[in-house]
């Protein structure tokens, strides 16, 4: 057993770990936060995927022992952070999810995109986005929603978006 | 039919933003893994590393025997037995734990319990299981030669079943065809792969004396009643609950072996237990679509005008029939479906179904259609060339014209309604065909060759009773009247209760739309219930893009039964006549005065006294149940699609994509789109990524993520669609289902245009996927043959 | 999918770890995590004992040297796509490393985990054999440098000894005029490769190198290709490109099937990753 402390969601939190635990399964196990998802345990998926010390990382193939004092922040942890407030509405504007499950890992890397790559175009969006994986949008959603994300937040005005229904 | 649409906000034809955003968006979706109970253990499956093997011993590890759960523990359980109607129909059980046999890679030998999941994984290595390995079959023709190793032991051969029918004179047909083109091809086995996987929780309610089970699955009571009739527990004792579901695409719509066996041992340890499918499970035991092979004819006249099609498919359905959708109706669907949205009047079908050690054949998305659309439009391109006509010209020689409809094809299907041509008019003329064919001319700089295709085809929605169909074939799970309940609280809104259910459809929000329309209520003051068999009691779930027809038909009977009675309360409590009163914006108005929804809730709730003497004693709650026909009503689409082939390594780059489709009347556009999108993504990784292979030993070589791709953010292109919205006059609303279609075109469009860009170097590809292994195999083939 | 049970150690030093390695047989070095993970959670991996590396500042080096850099074997891909390493060949450290699976494993991921784990699909392998890097390796026995080109043994396997450390790359500098020629055939972004190709030419240096790895084929060096490579950007001609990398090709894979898929591919992208130097 380990133990460990961690912040997470801005709150501390002590533990006594079995090493082999991964960082998703602590915190949706013993901390309840269960909007974080396990959609594949090899990394690939990215239905994991958080935030450590601010950056995206993928929950499931990281120990919560290597996590030991850092931040975390889950998806439950945005209250009050208004580009995360920004990003939710563009998804939900753009139907940029359908059964939810990718929807955590995927505003995390929306998160990450928007915050540490204002410039980024449709096509660097896409590649930013590989590593999360969803089954049912397709994805067009997804990236007008991180286009229309990044001119709300940086302040840009708006354009025309790339696939609209023709009358 | 109601209400013109789009005439109420928030109703009919609003892209308004969904409800269930909100809680996904906040990481407070509920699906099986995040449900805790108190007392919970954990379970893991052992299963077999061999595609066919005896089990000649289990020996379960000292001091925990009563943790780990084998076949012979199960004692009181009914099998699983699935069979259609068919002739010479095949029969085997589906065994919940395997007994004295394992049939595939994967299959489940026996189940552990532990206080963790991780501890449930480390007991499964102290189970000692000695297997004496069997030679496998892992291809299907060769599964039927003679002397082939048998699947099951008391069967003649490996085939399940045959099936064959003859419409129509396709001899006549044959003796009249001046061109005649045939094409064999395979569409090799797929994973469907949603973001979550298979999961169940099962638990007593003492309070209650339930066996309360929760599951990510599409069909709440079917799933009810299969567990009931396997397990022995009466159905008034058994509730399932379907939580919010992380995907299905008709994977989870099968009694499974593992939802069977952890209720068992619930009810066994008197604990709750819980089972979570991992992905690498999923890779290996739910490699169980597409898997078939097809050889199809076209008989044309000497315009290009077809007179005949005959087809011949084969389905490698594994190694069981699953309940309720047994084996052999995958393979039978593909030549019903064979001639596709064009006017044919003779179709021959041939379909085998076979066994294999592999894992038990799933519906996925599109079901046969892909392939069946695979079949008619490779057709189509192969007469055109040999016309030497642009194929979308011999698509509209041959598509069914809007003033034949209503069209009953060759294989008895009704299509209801629409405008094929123009829909391929319109695809033609956005994709901008001789633009493209001036690309091509002009050739590319890089040295890439381009390539245009299309697909043509229609999509059965929302199909009922029969006779053809599902009881017709014999099958368990025979839809009919789908149920909505509809009713008004005490503080005036709305709850509708559906048995159909969602996972990632978006009921909440189309549903409460229809009941806007016909109800004139704020869509986000109803609340939208699915998923419980205890709350929606009847209703066959979700599957073959039935929802909005055939739930959002009964939830607009359901509201419009209920419209009549709140009139009738309100006329009173307005001391008007009741043909004198109208509902509008949640109230009830005289040429006096109006009255709220609420004030009519209150009465009936608690204020009697209120309520008119002859009030209907079913008071605010409606229970309605509504079917739109047996036959079912068809969407159409057309794709086109252009694609750049770089020939030096065989890599595809989507370059444009067109859709123009048809479903009739759309409740929320923005969720069609996401659905046709979504369908879209799912199609290109059928036509270009996914594939679960198997070794000669039968052995799955997609094992991980690292094998099996599926399509991300690079590879769905920003695809143009425009909506037809024909009104079907068969549905209400004139609403159509809209599932699958995304997925249906694209395997068959990008082979199109794979194979319009190949032309010049005389090779064909008719394998999918579409890899660029098997793109430059064929590009070697084409120099060989040259 | 639940790793078997072992015990985890933060040493806070390296010489710690390089304790910890030598008495533990069955123990297992963890940076990044991002290779091990997986293999830990399919239990392809079952050490008795993760000794994890990832915040030992030794490891942490980014040094610009006369000539040379310096870099830890702890320094993320991160780090490289973002430029806050010191650059070898303009720009190319940020350009390679961005092509690396995807940014929330980059974030993670270590240049020693990548050169230790020997994935023949991997990226930092084949570069670093391009660059002519050599890795410092360290255990209580001793260091060694060991060139990046005889590391890996083949796919997954390197010649480091049980209980030894990478624990730094040194990477020359190229010169003026130095450019890079890279293809990387996946089919889609952040996927491993099919095949990389990588040809370094540095004129000033009179160094050109070309290497290609992929999938099931781990990195081989392409001598003939190189020499044609510089042959060809010294104004000498480019005809006989094509032939030398088929020479080079037979010789690595001992045929010369050319419908082969493999040989298309791999030809393929050795060519394109010449006429990126070349033009």
């Amino acid at each position: 057993m380990r133990r460990l402390h961690m912040t997470v969601n801005g709150e501390p939190v002590r533990a006594e770990i079995e090493a082999r635990t991964s960082l998703a399964d602590f915190l949706r196990d013993s901390r309840l936060l269960t909007g974080t998802h396990i959609g594949c345990e090899h990394g690939v998926c990215g239905a994991c995927t958080l935030l450590m010390d601010g950056e995206p990382v993928r929950s499931c193939i990281t120990l919560a022992a290597a996590a030991d004092g850092r931040e975390i922040r889950t998806i439950e942890g945005y209250e009050g952070d208004v580009v995360m407030d920004v990003i939710r509405q563009c998804f939900s504007e753009c139907h940029a999810l359908q059964c939810g499950f990718c929807t955590p890992g995927m505003l995390a890397t929306a998160y990450d995109i928007v915050t540490r790559l204002p410039h980024a175009d449709r096509s660097r969006i896409r590649v930013e986005l590989s590593g999360n994986l969803c089954r049912c949008t397709g994805y067009l959603g997804i990236i007008n929603a991180i286009e229309i994300a990044l001119r709300r937040v940086h302040g840009r005005p708006a354009a025309a978006g790339a696939t609209r229904s023709v009358a | 039919m109601g209400v013109a649409a789009g005439s109420v906000k928030g109703g009919i034809g609003a892209s308004i933003q969904r409800r269930e955003d909100e809680r996904f968006l906040h990481g407070r979706g509920q699906y099986v893994a995040d449900i805790m109970l108190p007392g919970m253990l954990h379970a893991a499956f052992l299963r077999s590393p061999h595609a066919h093997a005896r089990i000649k011993a289990i020996r379960k590890p000292d001091g925990r025997e009563d943790r780990v759960i084998v076949a012979a523990d199960l004692t009181g359980l009914k099998p699983i037995r699935s069979s259609p109607n068919f002739p010479n129909f095949k029969h085997a059980e589906f065994p919940v734990l395997a007994a004295d046999k394992v049939r595939y890679a994967g299959e489940q030998v026996a189940l552990a319990i532990a206080e963790t999941a991780a501890e449930a994984e480390d007991l499964l290595h102290e189970i000692e299981v000695d297997y004496e390995p069997l030679p496998p079959v892992v291809d299907m023709k060769r599964a039927l030669e003679p002397r082939a190793p048998l699947v099951h032991d008391h069967w003649s051969d490996n085939m399940f079943c045959e099936t064959r029918f003859d419409y129509g004179d396709l001899d006549a047909a044959i003796k009249a065809a001046k061109h005649v083109v045939t094409r064999e091809y395979r569409m090799n086995r797929q994973t469907p792969m949603p973001l979550e996987g298979r999961a169940c929780l099962a638990h007593i309610d003492r309070r209650t004396d339930e066996v309360v089970v929760y599951v990510s699955h599409q069909l709440p009571v079917p799933l009810q009643i299969g567990l009931s009739q396997v397990l022995g527990i009466p159905q008034r004792r058994l509730r399932v609950i379907c939580p919010d579901v992380g995907g299905a695409f008709g994977l989870k719509t099968y009694l499974e072996g593992e939802t069977v066996a952890v209720t068992w041992a619930a009810v066994r340890l008197g604990r709750p237990v819980r089972w979570i499918q991992d992905r690498y499970e999923h890779l290996v035991c739910d490699a169980s679509c597409r898997d078939h092979w097809y050889r199809v004819t076209g008989y044309a006249d000497v315009s290009g005008k077809l007179l005949g099609i005959d087809c011949e498919a084969w389905c490698d359905t594994g190694a069981y029939s699953p309940w309720p959708w047994p084996a052999g109706i995958e393979a039978s669907t593909a030549p019903g479906n064979i001639q596709g949205p064009y006017d044919v009047k003779a179709v021959r079908g041939r379909a085998v179904t076979v066994a294999t050690n592999k894992p038990p054949g799933q519906p996925y998305r599109g079901v046969a259609r892909p392939g069946a659309c695979f079949g008619h439009e490779t057709i189509i391109d192969a007469l055109a060339r040999e016309l030497a006509q642009e194929p979308h010209e011999v698509r509209l020689r041959n598509l069914v014209r809007p003033e034949q409809m209503p069209y009953r094809t060759a294989t008895r299907k009704l299509l209801d309604s629409g405008d094929y041509p123009a829909a391929m008019r319109k695809a033609a003329e956005l994709i901008d065909v001789s633009a493209v064919r001036e690309r091509q001319r002009r050739g590319e700089p890089d040295g890439r060759l381009v390539g245009l295709g299309f697909a043509a085809f229609y999509e059965q929605t929302a199909y009922g009773t029969g006779p053809f169909g599902y009881s017709g074939w014999g099958i368990e799970l025979v839809p009919g009247l789908e149920p909505a309940t509809a009713r008004l609280t005490g503080d005036g809104e709305l709850v509708v209760d559906v048995g159909v259910h969602s996972h990632g459809q978006g009921h909440e929000t189309t549903f409460a739309q229809i009941s806007a329309e016909v109800l004139d209520i704020d869509p986000g003051k109803v609340t939208v219930r699915y998923g419980d068999t205890s709350i929606c009691t009847t209703g066959t779930g979700t599957y073959t893009s039935r929802s909005t027809v055939s739930a959002g038909g009964a939830v607009a009977t359901a509201c419009r039964q209920l419209k009549v009675r709140i009139a009738r309360i309100g006329a009173h409590l307005l001391q008007a006549a009741e043909k004198e009163v109208e509902i509008r914006d949640g109230r009830v108005f005289s040429a006096s005065g109006s009255v709220s929804f609420a004030e009519i809730g209150r009465a009936w709730y608690h204020h009697p006294e209120d309520l008119p003497p002859d009030v209907d004693p079913q008071g605010l709650t409606v229970v309605a149940g509504y079917k739109a026909i047996d036959g079912g009503v068809f969407s159409y689409s057309v794709h086109a699609v252009v694609v750049a082939v770089d020939p030096a390594v065989g890599h595809v780059d989507i370059i444009d994509y067109v859709i123009v489709e048809d479903c009739g009347r759309m409740v929320n556009p923005m969720m069609v789109d996401g659905q046709v999108i979504g369908g879209l993504a799912g199609g290109i990784g059928n036509a270009l990524y996914e594939e679960s292979p198997y070794d000669e030993q039968g052995q799955p070589l997609a094992a991980t993520l690292a094998d099996y791709r599926v399509p991300g953010a690079s590879s769905v292109p920003d695809v143009r669609i425009v909506h037809m919205e024909t009104p079907s006059p068969l549905s209400e609303f004139g609403m159509k289902g809209v599932g699958e279609s995304g997925a249906i075109g694209p395997p068959a469009a990008i082979a199109n245009a794979i194979n319009d860009a190949l032309r010049p170097l005389g090779a064909e590809i008719m394998e999918t996927p579409m890899t660029p292994q098997r793109i430059l195999d064929a590009v070697e083939r084409g120099k060989l043959k040259q | 999918m639940k790793p078997t049970s072992f015990e985890y150690e933060r040493p806070d030093s390296l010489d710690a770890a390089m304790r910890l390695l030598g008495d533990n047989p069955g123990a297992k070095l963890i940076a990044g995590g991002q290779s091990l993970g997986p293999m830990l959670n399919l239990r392809l991996a079952t050490p008795s004992l993760l000794i994890d590396i990832s915040r030992l500042e030794e490891l942490r080096e980014r040094a610009a040297h006369d000539g040379y850099v310096v870099l830890g074997a702890g320094v993320r891909h991160a780090e490289f796509e973002d430029g806050r390493v010191p650059a070898v060949l303009n720009g190319f450290f940020e350009r390679a490393a961005r092509q690396i699976a995807y940014r929330a494993v980059r974030n993670r991921g270590t240049i020693g985990g990548s050169l230790a784990h020997a994935d023949p699909a991997a990226d930092w392998p084949a570069i670093m054999i391009a660059l002519a890097a050599e890795v410092e390796a360290r255990s209580v026995r001793g260091s060694r440098r060991i060139p990046a080109a005889d590391l890996p043994n083949q796919a997954l396997e390197t010649c480091l000894e049980v209980d030894e450390i990478i624990t730094s790359v040194r990477v020359a500098r190229c010169g003026e005029g130095a450019r890079v020629g890279y293809y990387r055939l996946s089919a889609q972004p952040g996927d491993f490769a099919e095949a990389l190709a990588v040809i370094v030419h540095d004129p000033q240096r009179g160094y050109t190198q070309a290497v290609l790895s992929g999938a099931r084929q781990p990195p081989q060096r392409l001598g003939q290709t190189a020499r044609a490579v510089a042959a060809h950007c010294s104004g000498n001609g480019k005809a006989d490109l094509p032939a030398a990398v088929e020479a080079d090709l037979t010789a690595i894979s001992g045929t010369h099937d050319l419908t082969s898929y493999e040989w298309k591919v791999r030809r393929a992208s050795v060519l394109r990753a010449a006429q990126e130097v070349c033009v």
